[in-house]
């Protein structure tokens, strides 16, 4: 069982938490991520710590990140993807599609040099997206880069005094016993709830929004003046628990930010009054239900989910729903509505399904064979990891990630007798 | 003076970030005067294999015997640096560092007292590397037998876990047989497998299994010993023996209990339990007077649990399988944030459950022998709502079950405000507990369902294998230590370890000391702070290190 090596898909949190296991272990991993860099959604959410930690779970990202980093057993293979695989358990031949990512992370130095020379402005089109990643690499923008745009320019690749640039990368192939596939989930798209007026109104942001305002270290203004709010509505399930659009599923996650966010912004600005719109708080959780009775002194709950909400003036929102105490429709004006958007699976699980020949669930996620294993697939050998099986919050994603690892060994042991 | 230092000075720019905003050559000048410094660098990417390869190199070349690194924060690379200076031939704590990225040049806009802080940040550890001493590395044989405590589906899944990574393991439970809650659940919705065919299943991969081996009616009593060569006496019967593992699982799962102050109502033929209402369900053949109307009422004693709604949505669904009638279910906020609740929920509606949700509690009495409950249904405008039912099946709070709160307290280990096992760090290593190589799995330490329960089982049978599978553990030798000389064996410092690694000793057969065990010590260093005859030294961060530290700090402020 010694050197065996095991194919990780997806460089998110689960998938992460699996290779560092197997690799504390002993197994050689290979971590294929589609993006140029690892760490996943979770990378780029923010702390929600006020002046006590409130327990998200995010900073553990950037920590598992460098421990990915630091470990030797772990290939990282960025912008790639599975396009085939073929034997079983013990020798899967995989096939990957290596998009160029332009510049190879084994090479690069990091210093610089490409993105002084890029003649690209004012973006420029290569760079390191922040000082933590890992491979720690610069990448290509093809936003920016001008050869994406027709022109011959090979500044950077000319100038690299390591040669890690090159834009004819080709495709690979590896030799595994087992695969765990940790994809992740895709954050439901608000604009499908076209009344609650995402991508249409300025000030209707969503959770995924204010995570990455709050992670570069603003504070949150209002998009359309850019003042601080002072009146903010949450809504909460927007794409959970929701059979008209066939998300029938509690997200897990939304009530727990919705609440973090609700005291951070408060926290923020102790004069911003905040009303959390719900249809049952997932207050369950250690710790939770006392973080719950704190909120509850200085946020307003309402029960019941608005039906819409509309612009009234560019600084002023009105939110309508039915005041279920009264039993009519009120409308309440508010300066900025945060829609509490939740997980919903990858839209190209699908193509992974069909590449790997493993099912597809209730709603989109992986299907899992086993009613008490949740890692396990139809295909012995392959496993599951995290949110692309269904919704998880961050620790959970974790402890996933570690079961579809324990798995992977546990299974290749029984084979190795 | 030749005391023998050679140190060895490593500055990083950070890509060249840094020396923008400072002259890094005025610094290495001015490094390069200092007493015992015999050579300093400046590189721009310290934490690349590249520039670690010729530091490492130095290092040799230089014979260095001391390394000083000035970089970022040590919580990035710090391990890095360490196995590059051990790699050196240099033992891998004689390596101090000065974060003068975060905590200096990123942190301070005023770049000339950013460069004064700076250089006093390396003039610090430099100093500190003076003292520095070399711990060494050994390795301590383990047993790599398992002892799981709980013989409910957590611990049971552990075991089978255990076993198919060929750990052999001891299943001790109380009761007389195997299955915990899974002899008492009527279904085990939303997952559709029946508890007796999971049970059974489960079983027989226990049977099968070479490597378990199960004591039914048997209980741990006490532990002595450290991860890696525990002893566990097991009372069984009227006997007590003694069995050495190498680490324990804690799968004790949790007990019910209904508050009839709370509800302000009494337990009878028509007001029962979520438990009785199991065994109802379980046995529902026998049952004579079936109930038309049925109305659970929960989130009263405990808003926040799991274990109650999850009963509720499970029963209420079983009840209309099997009872047909009505019921209701009246609760605060409907728990659905696990796998398949959501579903479960619909389903319950689909056959006719009905749902009413309450801000205000219920008000429940009693009526010639019929309940009448009486709410405000806050969906219906808060509507007065009566409703009378045959059976009112009132909600259990989940606690630890005493003997587990006992074992833990005997153990060292910590429990929560509830009694529940505590974890070392719910975020990092949420089934470690505070004592090196005992580990909780389930609702012991924490509010799951079923399949979280089962992740937990998975979890923790992988940390028993890292830890045990090789049949060794690498250790640093006396990290921490006590001078026997100084120890007046006080106890102070084994009242304050968190993770209960110092025992008693006895040196020369005669004087009792504190002693530290190295495998169970996690170089916190809380002993050597309360140890009131300053008998402990942790190696790293010597009150030596730290004075010669402070010396050059003082002269900065």
């Amino acid at each position: 069982m010694a050197n065996e090596s095991v194919l990780v898909i997806g460089g998110g949190v689960a998938g992460v938490s699996s290779a560092l296991k197997l690799a504390e272990n002993g197994f050689q991993v290979y971590l294929v991520e589609r993006g140029p860099i690892i760490g996943g959604q979770a990378a780029v959410f923010c702390c929600k710590a006020t002046e006590t930690c409130s327990q998200c779970s995010v900073c553990l990202v950037p920590e598992k990140i460098l421990e990915v980093a630091a470990n030797s057993q772990i290939s990282l293979v960025v912008n790639s993807e599975v396009v085939g695989i073929s034997g079983g358990i013990g020798d899967f031949k995989v096939d990957l599609l290596q998009k160029p990512g332009f510049v190879d992370p084994e090479k690069c130095i990091a210093c610089g040099i490409c993105t002084e020379l890029c003649p690209c402005e004012p973006q420029k089109g290569i760079y390191l997206p922040f000082p933590e990643t890992a491979p720690r690499t610069y990448i290509i923008d093809k936003n920016q880069c001008l050869r994406f745009k027709g022109a011959e320019c090979n500044v950077c690749q000319d100038n690299c005094p390591a040669g890690a640039i090159d834009f004819e990368q080709k495709p690979k192939e590896l030799e595994v016993s087992a695969v765990i596939v940790a994809t992740g989930f895709e954050v439901f798209d608000a604009r499908e709830k076209g009344l609650l007026g995402y991508g249409r109104y300025s000030n209707v942001l969503t959770g995924l929004d204010l995570e990455r305002i709050f992670a570069t270290g603003d504070s949150v203004t209002l998009p359309s003046s850019g003042e601080c709010p002072r009146n903010i509505a949450f809504i909460q399930c927007v794409g959970s628990r929701d059979e008209y659009i066939g998300n029938g599923y509690c997200s897990q996650v939304c009530c727990k930010y919705a609440m973090r966010f609700a005291k951070l912004l408060q926290y923020q600005n102790p004069e911003a009054k905040v009303t959390i719109f719900y249809i049952d708080l997932q207050t369950a959780g250690k710790g939770f239900g006392e973080f719950y009775k704190e909120c509850k002194e200085t946020i307003r709950f309402v029960r019941g989910i608005p039906v819409e909400v509309c612009k009234l003036s560019p600084n002023e929102l009105e939110v309508k729903y039915e005041d279920l105490t009264k039993g009519k429709i009120t409308k309440e004006s508010y300066d900025l509505v945060v829609l509490s958007v939740g997980t919903a699976p990858r839209k190209d699980s699908w193509d992974l399904a069909r590449v790997l020949g493993i099912n597809l669930g209730d709603y989109g996620f992986f299907d899992t064979q086993d009613t008490l294993d949740s890692s396990r697939t139809n295909v012995n050998g392959i496993f599951l990891a995290g949110t692309c099986q269904g919704p998880r919050d961050i620790p959970e994603s974790i402890a996933h990630g570690i079961q579809a690892a324990s798995k992977v060994i546990q299974t290749l042991t029984a084979r190795a007798i | 003076m030749d005391n023998g230092l050679k140190l060895g000075v490593f500055l990083c720019d950070c890509g060249g970030t840094l020396s923008k905003v400072t002259d890094f050559s005025a610094i290495k000048a001015k490094l390069q005067k200092l007493s015992d410094v015999t050579y300093v660098g400046i590189s721009h990417d310290l934490c690349l294999k590249r520039a670690q390869q010729a530091m490492q190199k130095d290092i040799k070349d230089k014979g260095i015997n001391r390394v000083v690194v000035a970089a970022c924060s040590p919580e990035l690379h710090e391990n890095d640096f360490m196995n590059v200076v051990q790699s050196a031939g240099v033992n891998r704590h004689l390596l101090s560092m000065a974060n003068i990225r975060e905590q200096c040049f990123w942190a301070h806009p005023d770049k000339g007292k950013a460069a004064k802080k700076a250089m006093t940040q390396i003039g610090m550890a430099i100093n500190r590397a003076r003292f520095l001493e070399p711990v060494e590395q050994t390795q301590i044989s383990v047993n790599k037998d398992v002892l799981v405590i709980g013989g409910g589906i957590t611990g049971i899944q552990a075991a089978i876990e255990l076993s198919n990574l060929n750990l052999k393991t001891t299943l001790v439970e109380k009761e007389a047989t195997l299955g915990g809650k899974l002899n008492r659940f009527a279904n085990l919705y939303p997952v559709q497998v029946s508890p007796e065919e999971v049970l059974a299943t489960k079983l027989k991969q226990v049977a099968e299994s070479q490597n378990i081996y199960v004591l039914t009616s048997a209980e741990l009593i006490d532990v002595s010993g450290e991860v890696g060569n525990f002893s566990a006496r097991i009372k069984r019967g009227n006997g007590e023996f003694v069995r050495n593992f190498g680490a324990i699982i804690f799968a004790t799962g949790y007990t019910t209990q209904f508050s009839s102050q709370i509800y302000g109502l009494e337990l009878s033929n028509n007001i029962i339990t979520q438990s009785q209402l199991e065994e109802m369900l379980k046995s529902s053949s026998e049952v004579k007077q079936i109930p038309k109307s049925v109305c659970f009422v929960t989130d009263i004693s405990d808003e926040h649990s799991r274990v109650s709604p999850l009963s509720a949505l499970r029963n209420a669904l079983g009840i209309k399988e099997k009872f047909r009638g009505e019921v209701c279910v009246l609760c605060q906020n409907l728990k659905v944030d696990g796998a398949g609740l959501e579903k479960l929920y619909r389903d319950c509606r689909n056959k006719g459950v009905l749902f009413i949700k309450f801000d205000n509690s219920p008000r429940i009495s009693k009526q010639d022998g019929k309940i009448k409950i009486e709410v405000e249904d806050v969906l219906m405008s808060g509507e007065q709502v009566t409703l009378p039912c045959d059976l009112l099946v009132v909600e259990e709070t989940s606690v630890p079950p005493l003997d587990s709160k006992v074992l833990g307290s005997t153990l060292y280990m910590g429990l929560d405000a509830q009694g529940f096992y505590q974890e070392n760090n719910v975020h990092l290593y949420p089934t470690a507990s505070n004592r090196e190589g005992i580990f909780f799995a389930g609702n012991c330490h924490a509010d799951l369902d079923l399949m979280q329960a089962l992740t937990d089982a998975s979890n923790v049978a992988l940390s028993a294998y890292q830890l045990l599978a090789q049949g060794k553990i690498a250790v640093e030798a006396e990290k921490v230590m006590v001078d026997p000389n100084k120890c007046r064996f006080c106890l102070t410092c084994i009242r304050a370890c968190p993770h209960h690694a110092i025992q008693e000793a006895k040196v020369n057969h005669e004087k009792m000391v504190a002693q530290i065990a190295d495998l169970a010590c996690q170089g916190c260093g809380i002993c050597a702070v309360v140890c009131p005859a300053k008998a402990i030294k942790p190696k790293d961060w010597s009150d030596e290190q730290i004075l010669a530290e402070f010396e050059l700090l003082g002269e900065y402020v």
